[in-house]
């Protein structure tokens, strides 16, 4: 999958979890961008695409995660 | 405990729908309406008795999540439920929950869960997702 792909659905899973239709999901993208994205939402978000896309993350590469690039790329890597 | 649960994993309860569940839910929440309180209405809306309440259900849901799993340090993040059969008082309801997902990474586990009675009679299911805390 490309990471066009992965950036658009991962994107449509922002918006699900954040419940904000506007939003506008970019690989720079990070926290302190979107007002929604707290602890909570952010284990909803984890959760959604682990399911979405059929994997698991561990926690230490969610720490790892400083902006949204950071997910997709290992997304990507791991779908393979 | 994510640990300890693996996906696919069944834990099977059983509840009594009896007077004490059925009194102390109307007592404490006041819901008077007559679907639940009055015999002949619910008999002339097509139902065999009273229709107990369904979240009386969700009193069962809070028993499973803070009593029956291995670990007390539990939160629940969401939950859904959708009704599919009426039940009554006198019911005896077999509860099914099954481990649809373990996200270790975030600590959290979702279960598919099934309400049934003593006929087999399909009451309730739905999701529930519990976080580790």
């Amino acid at each position: 999958m490309s990471t066009d792909q992965v950036l658009r659905e991962t994107s449509e899973i922002f918006i699900d979890v954040m419940d904000n239709e506007a939003l506008q999901i970019k690989l720079d993208t990070s926290a302190k961008d979107i007002e929604e994205w707290d602890s909570l939402t952010h284990i909803q978000l984890i959760v959604a695409i682990e399911k979405h896309f059929k994997l698991k993350f561990t926690s230490q590469e969610i720490r790892n995660f400083n902006q949204v690039g950071d997910m997709i790329h290992l997304i990507e890597q791991k779908l393979g | 405990m994510a640990n300890l649960l693996k996906e696919g994993e069944k834990i099977i309860l059983l509840f009594k729908v009896n007077e004490e569940v059925y009194l102390g839910f109307k007592s404490t929440f006041r819901d008077c309406n007559p679907l639940h309180t009055n015999a002949d209405f619910a008999r002339n809306k097509g139902f065999r008795s009273e229709v107990m309440y369904g979240n009386i259900l969700c009193g069962f849901l809070s028993y499973f999540v803070g009593e029956k799993l291995p670990d007390k340090e539990v939160i629940i993040h969401s939950q859904e439920i959708n009704y599919l059969n009426p039940f009554y008082l006198g019911d005896e309801l077999r509860f099914t929950a099954i481990i649809d997902h373990v996200h270790e990474s975030v600590r959290v586990i979702e279960f598919k869960y099934l309400f049934e009675n003593q006929t087999g009679q399909r009451i309730a299911k739905g999701r529930i997702s519990i976080g580790l805390l």
